[in-house]
């Protein structure tokens, strides 16, 4: 071995033009790849952390009968089918030892309607329980202006994009409630319209659905919110107290249990003797017959008593964010939760997929990326095998001679093979080094961005590239991989020459 | 007793769509310890001749013992390790690894043995190198050397292991007469100190003095011994 490591590396620094080329090549192959493996991470590593601790949860939990993963992101048309049976599914989900916390909301999209505008707009609602809210994803929301949503407050926390978006539809310009418009912070280019500016402190929300079973309310502007990180994404989503969500939607609110409670639970039970006289009186009931996938709401009116949690719970939700503790597994925790929950009519779906396209937004991106990498070494292979196999043949009174004197095969083999490994450890392993230095370096210079693809990529507001052994790991055999499928060919060219190829020559 | 026996010994090239009768059914013994020449114009099958003997061309047809072993039914790997342990060569060309030095070139046959610790290596190339008289120039690389102080590079080499057989295709062709008569008075003088075989071809009428015996080929044929 020593000789042949001698030979290779000297062969290395004979043919330098050759050596250098080889190597320039490896070297930039595995820096990008390296860098490229670091940015990745990052931006997987970014968008897990705030999608999942500022958003989603680990977990999603939906109807069976809701037929789309993509809970959050799919646009218009089908709305997100409701949970009936919250508080039996959170009974269950407070005995699981692998689940954390668990957060129910309601998501869907809502149509805003305007009195001065005949075109409506649409917004992507959560309706929440904001007090629980905040203590499940702390600090994931701020109020630019106005305030957020007091405990059992009704109103829209209204995001700063949705804002943007629905005076590009409507010219309506929101502004928190007792707030006045301040021309001066207007974005540049609605200041030149501000005269025209349609204010509003208010919106009047419609809920969507199949079955046209929804309700309009106006609700306060309470805040203008904007999303601690990935704002550009999650800013699709004002927020909505739970109770004027369900309005809007349809769906059985916490005061509909109260209302039935009251004077109504009495009409409800009424014995059919007795139904001649609901008749005779003045009072007219009109039933509630549409086909609502929530339960029915017959009319809607302020509620006298204020609902308690367990009211609150009984109502309709669309979904359940659910966090794993830390020590459990993705995967394993949407396994386990799926089994648990198998009759629940519960089915559990991981944040990637209930956020269709942003989800897997890591994974296309490290595809592309990977791609990218193969192509570059794909270009590094030709070149290679054509240097290589050129080199072979210059030398064929040199491994001619070689094999004369009594070199087999496999020494020739080895020598080739021990030549670009050489090259492929020194500058290949100083491309690694580089690009996982370049990464330390970039993630320390702190980038931040406001743009909406740029955050994508950052996978959050800052620019973190991240690089963990396995990456490593993966770039080394990468590396390896190149180098043994290069050599193949100039191996064969190599082995092939006989001590008469090189008489030949002369 | 013969270090060489050949029966029969025919070798055919093909040359597009016709074939070339290098050597057409030839026959000799050599015996051990001697100096042959090969002789013969261009073409007449002299290099053929000793590629095959050496284990670099395979024979068409016919019988070659090599120190009494039937060469041609051998596969790659034991006709390598003929060459390494039973054949030496000197080549017109010189062919030394252009990355090793004299003393390096020269050890490598030994190395490929793998039957001696590193110092007995150095000591055999050392011995060897200060035998055919280029002692001082061990740490030149080839490039660094004369034709002739490689000639002797390539010289020493072929005489490391100890071979049954030195064969040299036209030693002196690519040297000054001077120098190539050197080259032949060191052959000479190898192959009786060491009792080895050497067969070496040549053009130069010069070089036959030196021979024990001659072989005169033309056209594939042994015309006269």
């Amino acid at each position: 071995m020593g000789l042949i490591l001698k030979i290779a590396w000297r062969n290395i620094l004979r043919h330098k033009s050759k050596s250098l080329i080889i190597g320039a090549i490896l070297f930039l192959g595995a820096l990008i790849m390296t860098f490229g493996n670091g940015v990745v991470g990052g931006m997987d590593k970014g968008l897990q952390k705030n999608i999942v601790e500022g958003f989603t949860g680990d977990a999603i939990l939906v109807a069976n009968k809701q037929e789309s993963d993509n809970v959050f992101m799919e646009f218009m048309g089908r709305s997100v089918e409701p949970i009936l049976n919250y508080p039996t599914l959170d009974s269950i989900l407070h005995t699981l030892p692998y689940v954390d916390r668990h957060m129910p909301v309601g998501k869907n999209a809502l149509m805003h309607l305007s009195e001065e505008s005949s075109n409506p707009g649409f917004s992507f609602v959560l309706g929440t329980d904001f007090e629980r809210y905040t203590k499940v994803f702390p600090n994931c929301v701020k109020a630019v202006e106005g305030r957020l949503l007091n405990p059992g407050e009704k109103g829209i926390l209204m995001t700063t994009s949705q804002r943007e978006e629905l005076y590009n539809w409507s010219n309506i310009w929101c502004v928190a409630v007792g707030e006045t418009l301040d021309v001066s912070k207007l974005p540049e280019d609605i200041k030149k319209d501000s005269a025209s500016l349609i204010i509003k402190d208010s919106l009047v929300f419609m809920g969507m659905n199949e079955n046209n079973a929804t309700y309009d309310v106006r609700l306060p502007i309470v805040g203008i919110i904007k999303y601690r990180a990935l704002d550009k994404i999650f800013g699709h989503f004002p927020i909505m107290d739970i109770e004027s969500y369900r309005t809007c939607m349809g769906y059985l609110s916490a005061e509909d249990k109260i209302e039935v409670t009251g004077e109504r639970k009495a009409l409800l039970e009424m014995e059919g003797d007795n139904l001649d006289a609901l008749f005779g009186n003045s009072a007219l009931m009109v039933a509630n017959t549409a086909p609502v996938k929530g339960k029915a709401v017959a009319a809607k009116e302020p509620a006298t008593v204020a609902p308690t949690q367990q009211d609150i719970d009984a109502g309709t939700y669309n979904m359940v964010l659910i966090f794993f503790k830390d020590d459990i597994q993705s995967d394993e925790g949407l396994r386990r939760l799926n089994e648990d929950l198998k009759t629940a009519e519960v089915r559990a779906i991981s944040w990637k997929k209930a956020f269709g396209i942003i989800g897997s937004i890591a994974m296309l991106i490290k595809s592309a990326l990977f791609v990218f990498v193969m192509f570059i070494f794909f270009v590094a292979i030709i070149i290679i095998v054509n240097t290589l196999s050129m080199a072979a043949l210059e030398r064929t009174n040199e491994i001619g001679m070689m094999r004369a004197v009594g070199a087999r095969k496999g020494f020739i083999s080895n020598m080739f093979f021990c030549e670009t490994g050489l090259l492929s450890a020194v500058f290949g392993g100083l491309g690694i080094v580089c690009g996982t230095i370049a990464v330390h370096v970039v993630s320390a210079l702190h980038f931040t961005s406001d743009n909406d693809m740029v955050q994508l990529f950052y996978g959050g507001d800052t620019f973190s590239p991240v690089l963990s052994s396995v990456d490593i790991v993966l770039a080394v055999f990468q590396l390896a991989l190149v180098t043994l499928i290069a050599v193949v060919y100039p191996l064969r060219v190599a082995r092939s020459i006989t001590p008469l190829d090189a008489i030949a020559r002369e | 007793m013969n270090i060489i026996e050949i029966r029969n010994l025919k070798k055919d090239y093909p040359l597009g769509n016709t074939t070339v009768n290098a050597l057409r059914g030839v026959d000799l013994d050599i015996p051990k310890g001697e100096l042959m020449s090969i002789i013969g114009p261009s073409g007449s099958g002299k290099t053929t001749l000793l590629n095959v003997i050496g284990c670099i061309d395979g024979a068409s047809e016919g019988s070659v013992k090599v120190a009494g072993e039937e060469i041609t039914a051998l596969n790659d790997k034991q006709i390598t390790d003929i060459r390494l342990n039973k054949i030496g060569f000197i080549f017109q060309t010189f062919n030394l690894i252009p990355v090793l030095n004299a003393l390096e070139n020269v050890e490598f046959p030994l190395l490929l043995m793998k039957k001696f610790t590193k110092a007995e290596v150095r000591k055999k190339a050392e011995k060897l190198v200060d035998d055919v008289g280029i002692r001082e120039y061990g740490h030149h690389k080839p490039a660094e050397l004369s034709g002739g102080q490689r000639q002797r590079v390539a010289i020493a080499r072929a005489l490391v292991t100890n071979p049954h057989i030195v064969l040299a295709d036209e030693p002196t062709a690519n040297l000054d007469s001077v120098t190539g008569a050197s080259i032949l008075n060191l052959m000479k003088e190898m192959n009786e100190r060491e009792q080895t075989t050497f067969i070496f071809s040549t053009h130069d009428a010069n070089v036959l003095k030196y021979a024990h015996s001659v072989v005169k080929i033309r056209d594939g044929l042994i015309v006269k011994e």
